[in-house]
């Protein structure tokens, strides 16, 4: 909180890590709202980034609270407005739309009934279907604000439905003038998208990044694009419809093409309510957008196909190759110069100017260009950025060398790129998360200057969590998964006695984080053969995460359902998988994770090796320090899904003796350091079995509130008391 | 016809019964076959005394179908109509088959719940013992009485009674032996059986149209271990082996749980990213199309195995959890709720509401708070008592005083105080010595059988009153009467053997 206050007060940025369950969210929320309220010129509005729908939604729930809290102690009416915004899939109460189950479906159909050119299409036709919700919403849904609340989701659907309006669009609307925001973190990273979603946000709000351990890769996500051979068919063929298109439209209907010309020659677009198409915009920053008329060469729609014709033939020479090629974005604009004398300034405003055609061609189904749109953004990206990209050809698979599947990566390798507008824009930037050590690479990676950077631990009144280096077998074999001894007979046994011993201690749920796929599938297999896990069977169910995410879904609601039952289970599960990153295993659902092996990120790629080198010149960060890091922190997210606050308690079984090491053991993040004591970092499964037999029953003894009292938990009186306060801040202090 | 009222469900005309034309009927309860021309039926079992039915080989001339009975006994049926008699088997077979089963549940689960309640209750074993088996009454009076009274009891724990789940190491369980000459050898129990068709529906399916007119029972399970259904390698089941259908079932029913998704939203991972990114963004690598053609065949049997331990710890969980659980979570938008509300609570921060917790349900608490200990009869005086009588005691001592010119003589009182010490003459056969020590625990034992017995016969007889069907008029005039007189009896044996063995 005082971290926060003074990074609120200076205007500036902050990084602070929390142990999640221990309030992040609603010290965060409290704090920041009294803010708003006591200072509402300095602060107009928070927005808060999360990462998953579920994170999202309890964040409004949080807030909710608070809210109700705040009425109940001041007795004013609330005058807030909070809401979340999510996807379309997500808000759409369209009987048909809605029962789509993809995404992008739900676009699609969502774009089909509501875009400006059939909706004027209905106005002379009205057999033309359009979406009566959005039509209702754009009639009366701008003039009466929405009434001051907290919205969540169903809230937001609930209230769609009562009136009749498209929550979707109601929500986009909404964002503008709400005190608190909630959304994903694309709506602000993107720029395709944070440009229609979040462009009119003022500057005098406080941004804050939850469950951020990621960030960096949400925004080189954001920023780059892989061409395969099948893009370029897909586009080939978009190509052809949109000649076809132009060709007809000129014969019966020149006016449209003139009309567009207009649009084309510089003049700004007239300002109508086009909110509805969603073309996704320029790929690049809003400060690196051109501002100046499309060049001649590609202003008429004929020539403009012909150009991106040109620029695709040649990108389909460039994948022709047998080699592996790399070079950078410089490099490949010289080369288009040179091969097909493609110039950079078309290549520049490719992607408006495919924007401004598909517009005005008015194309319904948009789904069908993403190949086109996605050249043109390429286009774009490579000859607007000379720094911090790179391009990498690759003929084939490096498993599969027979197999020709050309693949152009073009790769962002700096993720300060997408992130500094929003550190630039907004005046204060928080970055938050459970597991953010070692605190100062964020701000060197994002390459921005925090304020405060903070980490905080958990006030236990017993130790809840028990960290153990698990490094020999019982045969004194040492355990690792490092790529000489992992296939090693002996170190896979003694992964499965492990597993074994520790199914038959702990109670409930068991997860269990494997380094990567292939290698769960691996060990799965050799288990499978020498009898171990039909031993575990014996204790537990055995269930299995897979590549796909359907499945595994099932697999985990099975998961619980066993451990709720009390027959107890185990999953098996990978590290950087999608359970990993998303799913939470609060109390028994987790009792205990075991970490085999250190999880680093596959060396061999040549994007991450592009980048490592990059990190390497550009911030003076060793390669094998990044790599570390990286390891580091989703072993520190996986087994932190097993604590989920104080009352939560665990086991972290980590099966590698290199965590014994200061490197890996120092980025672990502070609150599981400070319990990783010198005796455990380097035992045998026996010891660790005993060691986790003791802490097991001390955790099961019942715990009472009494016991929190004074140390964890305070009660009103406490707090008031100045002996108390004092006793707090000393704790602080040595914190 | 004899019974019309009884639901007639099948009838074949011309079937012989020891060389005698006439029909067989199929009914609701019972299978009965009358003979030619006669309207009463010479041959009737209840489905519940049938233990199986057989049938004779295809092949042969006659085509005959044969009962046998839990007492031993059999009835063939020969299935005389030449152009139908196959079809008439059949058809016959296949309702038998559907029927027996059901009542031979229904007689199980009779039998065992008497079982139980007889080993639970040594002294309702006891008394089983004294007046069933020496043929006082009757054993369906004895149970007449008897389940009825427990009904009340019973009903409630049927109701909730909890089914034991699978282990889920029970395919594992199944060690192979060998026999010593080249071939292994599984033994199977019923529970492992009932286990197997429990986790996999569609083996028991197999069972059923199988067994017993295909295979035999053996033949069955020796298939079944040598399929590769059993095996991890699933995926190259071959065409003539019966499972690979069921693997293809397997394959089915786990695709229909992955569509139907899941129910709780927190952990669906598909709609857990809010992601925007469209296909060919980011650097994740794009997935191949041709992902299974160039994957190893190992690969692929090591993704089965995983994905056959996700279908196996499925269906073992699905085996005991009770159905009604997933009505519950049908609300869906509640359900979230309540789980959002759960993950944004802090349980120490709340006052004490009190937690929903799932109370112990117990038969004899008393049991499981004491252990077990010996059954004792013992006075205990209350707080009450004590407090007067240690204020009785504190009242006469305060007004007590010593005579002491009556006193006796020390010698007197040291004799008195040896005497009154335990092995001295006032100590030997005063209160010490109780009634079960001297007599001898057989001649005890039987005398509490007699008690209970005539206890039992009494409440027999009591419960006639008030005498309200001929039923009841019949047992209080007929054979309780006789029962009384066996018990006199019995008693007059005792006696005489007692005082035989007292002379």
């Amino acid at each position: 909180m005082l971290e926060l206050k003074r990074t609120l007060d200076a205007k500036g940025h902050g990084v602070l890590e929390m142990p999640s369950g221990t309030g992040k969210t609603i010290s965060l929320l409290s704090l920041i709202v009294a803010y708003h309220k006591a200072y509402p010129l300095e602060v107009t509005k928070l927005v808060y980034c999360s990462r998953t729908v579920p994170e999202i939604e309890k964040v409004v729930e949080e807030l909710r609270k608070l809210m109700d809290y705040y009425a109940k102690q001041t007795g004013a009416k609330n005058d807030f407005l909070a809401l979340a915004l999510s996807s379309r899939k997500n808000l759409c109460i369209h009987p048909e739309v809605s029962s789509l189950r993809f995404g992008k479906e739900v676009d699609g159909k969502c774009h089909s009934l509501t875009a400006s050119y059939i909706r004027a299409q209905h106005h002379s036709n009205p057999s033309q279907p359009v979406c009566q919700f959005y039509e209702q919403f754009d009639a009366v849904g701008r003039q009466v604000p929405i009434p001051p609340g907290i919205y969540n989701l169903d809230d937001l659907k609930d209230f769609g439905r009562r009136k009749g309006w498209c929550p979707y669009f109601l929500s986009r609307y909404a964002i503008l003038h709400a005190n608190i925001v909630v959304y994903s973190y694309h709506y602000l990273l993107d720029p395709k998208i944070a440009d229609l979603v979040s462009k009119e946000l003022t500057k005098k709000s406080v941004v804050v990044f939850d469950e951020a351990h990621n960030i960096d890769n949400v925004c080189i996500d954001s920023m780059s694009v892989n061409i395969t051979r099948r893009t370029l068919d897909r586009c080939q063929t978009n190509v052809e419809t949109l000649q076809n298109t132009i060709s007809r439209i000129k014969e019966t209907d020149a006016a449209k093409l003139r009309e567009y010309r207009r649009l084309v020659e510089g003049l700004k677009e007239a300002n109508v309510a086009r909110e509805t198409d969603m073309y996704l915009s320029n790929p690049v920053l809003p400060d690196e957008i051109l501002q100046e008329a499309v060049p001649g060469s590609i202003r008429t729609a004929e020539h403009f196909v012909g150009f991106i014709k040109h620029f695709l033939e040649y990108l389909k020479a460039r994948l022709r190759i047998h080699h592996v090629v790399q070079e950078s974005a410089p490099q490949f604009l010289k080369d288009i110069y040179e091969k097909v004398c493609i110039d950079r300034k078309p290549l520049r405003f490719c992607a408006e100017r495919l924007r401004s055609l598909l517009r005005t061609l008015e194309i319904a189904d948009i789904a069908d260009f993403s190949a086109i749109t996605l050249i043109s953004h390429f286009a774009t990206l490579v000859s607007t950025y000379s720094k911090g990209f790179t391009i990498i050809i690759e003929p084939f698979e490096d498993r599969t060398p027979t197999i020709a599947n050309p693949v152009l990566h073009f790769s962002c390798m700096d993720p300060s790129i997408a992130i500094k507008p929003v550190f630039g824009r907004f005046q204060s930037v928080i970055i938050t998360s459970g597991t953010l050590s070692p605190l100062d690479i964020y701000p060197r990676i994002l390459d921005f200057r925090p304020v405060t950077t903070a980490s905080f631990t958990m006030t236990l009144a017993r130790t809840c969590l028990c960290p153990l280096i698990v490094g020999r077998g019982n045969d004194q074999v040492a355990m690792t998964s490092k790529f000489e001894t992992r296939e090693d007979f002996a170190v896979i046994r003694n992964y499965g006695n492990l597993l074994l011993e520790m199914s038959a201690i702990v109670p409930d749920g068991i997860v269990a984080f494997f380094t990567s796929y292939i290698y769960m599938e691996n060990i799965v297999a050799s288990w499978y053969e020498q009898g171990i896990l039909e031993n575990i069977q014996r204790n537990k169910l055995i269930f299995i995460e897979t590549q796909d995410a359907a499945e595994t879904s099932m697999a985990l609601e099975k998961y619980q359902e066993a451990c709720e039952n009390g027959r107890g289970a185990i999953l098996l599960s990978v590290a950087r998988g999608k359970v990993s990153e998303g799913i939470d295993f609060v109390h028994h659902f987790g009792r205990a994770v075991i970490m085999f092996g250190v999880p680093y990120v596959y060396t061999q790629s040549r994007i991450l090796k592009a980048r490592l080198e990059y990190l390497r010149d550009q911030f003076q960060i060793r390669e094998n320090y990044f790599l570390t890091f990286d390891a580091m922190r989703h072993v520190a997210q996986c087994v932190g899904r097993a604590i989920q606050g104080k009352t939560d308690y665990g086991l972290m079984i980590f099966a590698d003796k290199r965590y014994a090491r200061a490197d890996k053991r120092g980025k672990l993040p502070r609150w599981i350091q400070e319990h990783l004591t010198d005796g455990s970092l380097n035992l045998t499964i026996d010891e660790t079995v005993q060691l986790a037999k003791y802490f097991l029953r001390q955790m099961a003894q019942p715990f009472r509130q009494e016991d929190q009292l004074g140390l964890s938990l305070l009660t009103l009186e406490q707090l008031q008391s100045e002996d108390m306060l004092q006793k707090i801040a000393q704790i602080a202090q040595q914190a | 016809m004899a019974s019309l009222s009884e639901e007639v469900l099948l009838v074949v005309k011309r079937v012989r019964q020891r060389k005698q034309d006439g029909t067989l009927y199929l009914m609701a309860e019972r299978i009965a076959w009358g003979p030619e021309g006669k309207d009463r039926f010479t041959v009737s079992h209840l489905y519940a005394d049938i233990r199986c039915q057989k049938i004779s080989p295809d092949g042969k001339a006659k085509i005959q179908l044969q009962l046998v009975l839990h007492t031993g006994e059999s009835t063939t049926f020969h299935f005389a109509n030449e152009s139908t008699a196959l079809k008439d088997r059949d058809a016959t077979k296949e309702l038998l088959q559907q029927l027996l089963p059901k009542f031979k549940k229904k007689a199980n689960k009779e039998l065992e719940e008497k079982n139980r309640m007889l080993q639970e209750d040594p002294v309702l074993f006891q008394l089983y013992k004294d007046l069933v088996v020496s043929q006082v009454i009757s054993a369906e009076e004895f149970w007449a009485n008897r389940l009825s009274l427990n009904s009340v009891e019973h009903s409630l724990s049927n109701n909730n009674k909890q089914e034991v789940g699978i282990s889920a190491a029970f395919l594992a369980d199944i060690r192979p032996q060998t026999d010593g000459c080249n071939g292994l050898r599984y033994n199977l129990t019923t529970d492992i059986i009932e286990s197997i068709f429990r986790t996999y529906p569609t083996v028991k399916q197999k069972y059923a149209e199988n067994v017993p007119h295909n295979m035999t029972e053996k033949e069955f399970w020796t298939r079944f271990f040598q399929s590769h259904y059993f095996h991890r390698d699933r995926i190259n089941t071959g065409l003539q082996d019966i499972f690979s259908e069921c693997a293809k079932e397997d394959e089915k029913g786990l695709k229909s749980m992955v569509t139907q998704g899941v129910k709780n939203p927190m952990v669906d991972l598909l709609s857990l990213e809010d992601k925007t990114l469209d296909e060919g963004y980011g650097t994740a690598t794009v997935p191949t199309t041709s992902n299974s053609s160039n994957k190893s065949l190992r690969e692929n049997s090591n993704s089965a195995i995983i994905k056959r331990f996700n279908h196996h710890s499925a269906m073992v969980s699905k085996a005991y959890t009770p159905l009604d659980r997933h009505q519950i979570l049908t609300s869906l938008f509640v359900a979230f709720q309540v789980k959002l509300q759960e993950a944004i609570e802090y349980d120490d921060l709340q006052g004490d509401s009190g937690r929903k917790t799932i109370s112990l349900n117990l038969k004899k608490s008393d049991r499981y708070s004491h252990g077990p200990i010996p059954l004792q009869s013992q006075h205990y005086s209350t707080s009450q008592d004590i407090i007067n009588s240690i204020s009785i005691i504190q009242h006469e001592m305060r007004s007590y005083k010593p005579r002491l010119t009556q006193v006796m003589s020390s010698s007197a009182a040291s004799s008195a105080i040896t005497a009154l010490s335990p092995g001295g003459v006032l100590m030997q056969g005063g209160g010490q010595q109780t009634i079960n020590q001297l007599v001898p625990t057989d001649v005890q034992s039987e005398l509490k059988h007699l008690y209970t017995a005539a206890g039992e016969l009494l409440r027999h007889f009591w419960s006639c009153f008030p005498v309200s069907t001929p039923f009841l008029e019949e047992k209080l005039t007929g054979h309780l009467e006789e029962m009384l007189q066996a018990a006199y009896n019995k008693f007059q044996a005792w006696q005489m053997r007692r005082m035989m063995r007292k002379t």
